[in-house]
């Protein structure tokens, strides 16, 4: 905390740079108007900005989870703790994971991140896709179920689902590798990972395969869409 | 009164000057002399004054010489000789069919020669008084006619034309009296006779050609007398210009060839021969003439068209050429002349007849005939033959713009992870490495690998473009294959640059000899050798197997115990 006054009050640390500072402008202050000047700070560490207090994150773990996550929680762990240096653990009792800042934690939102990171696992993304998470910025994650789209029951709710999977996951695979996207598909919840352009666009074309549209007519639109991508480059 | 008494006082001097003109000699009068012109004019007086009494009709008392031309004074001896001569000749006639009154005559005449003359109430009585002393007259003049060269040949012309006339003039006449009997009563009295007027015209005309035949004859041949004797016409030819100009004008070219021609017809010359057709200036006369001139005239047609020149014929037939061509121009032209004519316009059939010319802008239809038939035939054999028919291909469409790239669309897992994928994204973004993307690239260059490798052999092949062998920069195995192929089929050298090495080749210590090359020991050596390798390994095997097995059954006693 800096407590530099122009007066000049208790001594500290950085003082002396702005003592030099006064000391430099109050003769020229008797000429002009005095003008504040602008401080230099440094930024702040992650640490300083809670007051020296560490700041915790809990992600529940849903049941279906538990084993990828054991499977996993080496490749989560990781890079968690020692790239983005935020400390990790996992509550076996509450069955949540908790994250918390270290001192040397670097910045204030490695925490986020981190926590976003784990819960695109929770949600049922890959690890390799929701690492992304962690190394770039503008990436999302959207959720929606089939019923905000359109109301569906029983046989036309499976045949929905069977639509927006494809054979194979095939249209899944299409939808994605064209718009840079990863796609689950949970029952009635669909989770979309990727940027926001790419989201939107994949939403729509999993929309209208809710809607009923057959796959060849989201394919063309795909293709248009891609074509349009390529050759923004 | 005036007049007689001129002529008793002229009497002396008139025949002076006749018996003057007798007695000069003809050549004389070829070279004009006054003295003689004036003898002449004396004369021509003195004949006159005596002639008078006895003239029917002769409006000069006197003959008017001074300042007159000769034609003029032959005018006038010509007026009062005409109807002389007529009366004369009349009464000759009478006397020849009544030869006693001459007796008559001759007894009466002592008693009333001294008498003036009698004004004639009967054509008759005058007729002979009138013989009867221009008998005498006529006596006279005609035996002093003859020392004249001119006046004989005149007068033996007139008297033939005149009784040839005169002939003609009978019937005429008595025709005409029939005629105009009726008409007498107005018209006629004791001064103006119709028939003499008629009978007088006539004669006028005659003599008026029969001058014209003279003098043709006199410029034709005879040189002598000219000048003289044109004088002497002139004045004959003066007394007929009042009354016959129009005639001498409207026929002297004809006649003129008339009387050159036909010489020998002189004598035969008629009415018709001159005034055969009803032409200008004769209206009157031949009106007057009636019936009579009509058949004349067509007989006169006849003559007068055999008796023209060559010239003359030529002109009439250009003539008659003309009139035709002007007439035809003038009828509305022909249906071929006029412009589009429709079938309306012209006669039925008309154009069948015509010879018409006009382009026919349509290729004529072929004349199929044998030859033609068996030529196309042989042409579609020949064709099924080879098997070439002309079908039509369709044209290749060419593509209005290059085919767009198909984008095909990756159904299969993704293998790169998400932050992979925008990892490249971004380098790609930023240009940082340049790497394919797309899925498709890989198919693509392998595509356009295969393709350059048949670009080349075909290059190869054909010399045209050299290209030299792609250097592919691959991680891949070598090939012991040279690294450049020259231009030329056959290389004539061959880099050996890119060949691998012998010791890569074949790696190897000590002499390697081939199996021809080994010695028998050597041979030997190496049989020897394998033995042995193979029972070193042979018994390794045994031992192997035997320590498992045993291994195995102790393993399975140990259970067992």
């Amino acid at each position: 905390m800096s407590s530099a006054t122009v007066n000049g009050g208790e001594a500290a640390t950085g003082m002396d740079i702005e003592a030099a500072a006064v000391q430099a402008s109050t003769p020229a202050a008797t000429n002009t108007v005095p003008f504040a000047q602008k401080p230099n700070f440094k930024p702040l560490k992650a640490h300083e900005i809670s007051d020296g207090q560490t700041q915790f994150r809990k992600v529940p773990v849903p049941p279906h989870r538990y084993t990828p996550l054991k499977k996993a929680w080496m490749e989560i762990y990781t890079p968690i703790y020692e790239h983005m240096k935020i400390d990790i653990r996992m509550n076996l009792k509450a069955r949540r994971v908790e994250l918390k800042t270290r001192q040397d934690t670097p910045d204030v939102s490695n925490l986020q991140k981190c926590a976003d990171f784990v819960h695109a696992f929770m949600l049922g993304f890959d690890v390799i896709d929701a690492v992304a998470l962690l190394r770039l910025d503008e990436l999302y994650a959207e959720s929606f179920e089939i019923k905000d789209v359109k109301t569906l029951r029983g046989e036309h709710l499976s045949r929905a689902i069977g639509r927006l999977s494809g054979k194979g996951g095939k249209t899944k695979f299409a939808i994605e590798n064209a718009t840079k996207t990863r796609i689950v598909i949970a029952d009635t919840k669909i989770h979309i990972l990727g940027s926001f352009s790419n989201i939107k666009v994949a939403r729509d074309s999993l929309c209208s395969l809710i809607l009923g549209s057959p796959a060849g007519k989201v394919y063309s639109k795909l293709r248009a869409v891609t074509a349009r991508m390529a050759e923004r480059f | 009164m005036a007049s007689t008494d001129d002529g008793g006082g002229a009497k002396p001097v008139g025949f002076d000057s006749l018996r003057r003109l007798k007695s000069t000699e003809p050549p004389l009068f070829l070279s004009p002399s006054p003295d003689l012109s004036q003898a002449a004019r004396l004369a021509s007086q003195y004949l006159f004054s005596s002639l008078k009494p006895f003239a029917p009709k002769s409006p000069f008392s006197q003959l008017l010489t001074e300042g007159f031309d000769a034609e003029q004074i032959w005018q006038q001896i010509d007026l009062q000789s005409q109807p002389l001569l007529l009366s004369l000749r009349r009464h000759v006639r009478h006397f020849e069919k009544n030869p006693e009154e001459i007796q008559k005559q001759f007894d009466l005449d002592r008693d009333r020669f001294g008498d003036s003359r009698k004004e004639e109430t009967e054509d008759g009585d005058g007729d002979d008084k009138l013989v009867s002393r221009e008998g005498n007259k006529s006596d006279g003049l005609e035996s002093e006619g003859e020392s004249f060269d001119e006046d004989e040949e005149d007068e033996v012309e007139e008297e033939e034309e005149e009784e040839e006339e005169e002939e003609e003039d009978g019937p005429d006449d008595g025709e005409m009296d029939n005629e105009e009997k009726g008409n007498a009563d107005g018209v006629e009295d004791k001064f103006l006779k119709i028939k003499e007027l008629e009978e007088y015209l006539v004669d006028d005309e005659e003599k008026e050609y029969g001058l014209k035949k003279e003098k043709k004859k006199r410029k034709r041949g005879e040189i002598t007398d000219k000048d003289e004797d044109e004088d002497e016409e002139g004045d004959k030819e003066d007394e007929e210009d009042d009354e016959e100009e129009d005639n001498e004008l409207g026929l002297m070219g004809l006649d003129d060839d008339d009387e050159e021609e036909d010489g020998s017809k002189m004598g035969t010359a008629r009415y018709e021969d001159f005034f055969g057709a009803k032409r200008t200036g004769q209206g009157k006369k031949s009106q007057v003439f009636g019936g009579s001139d009509d058949l004349d005239m067509d007989d006169g047609n006849n003559n007068q068209k055999n008796n023209l020149s060559t010239h003359e014929k030529e002109l009439e037939k250009l003539r008659s050429e003309i009139e035709t061509m002007e007439n035809a121009n003038l009828e509305p032209k022909t249906w071929r002349m006029q412009g589009e004519v429709t079938a309306a316009k012209r006669p039925k059939n008309s154009a069948l007849e015509v010879d018409l010319d006009f382009e026919h802008n349509v290729r004529p239809a072929p004349v199929i005939t044998e030859e033609v038939t068996v030529s196309l035939e042989e042409l579609i054999q020949k064709r099924i033959l080879e098997g070439r028919f002309d079908d039509v291909q369709k044209p290749p469409t060419l593509p209005s713009r290059p085919p767009r790239e198909k984008i095909e669309l990756d159904e299969n897992k993704s293998k790169k992870g998400l932050a992979a994928l925008y990892e490249d994204e971004y380098v790609q973004k930023t240009g940082f490495i340049s790497t394919a993307l797309s899925f498709s690239d890989e198919q693509k260059k392998e595509a356009s690998m295969l393709f350059k490798k048949l670009c080349l052999k075909l290059d190869a092949l054909s010399h045209f473009h050299f290209t030299p062998k792609p250097v592919i920069e691959d991680m891949s195995i070598q090939a012991n294959v040279p690294a450049l192929a020259m231009e030329e089929i056959a290389p004539l050298a061959v880099s050996d640059a890119a060949m691998l090495a012998p010791e890569e080749l074949f790696a190897g210590k000590g002499d390697i000899k081939e199996e021809t090359e080994l010695t028998k020991a050597e041979r030997k050596r190496r049989r020897a050798n394998k033995k042995r390798k193979f029972k070193a390994e042979a018994t390794k095997r045994v031992t192997r197997k035997v320590q498992q097995n045993s291994v195995m059954n102790s393993a399975g006693g140990n259970d067992e115990s």
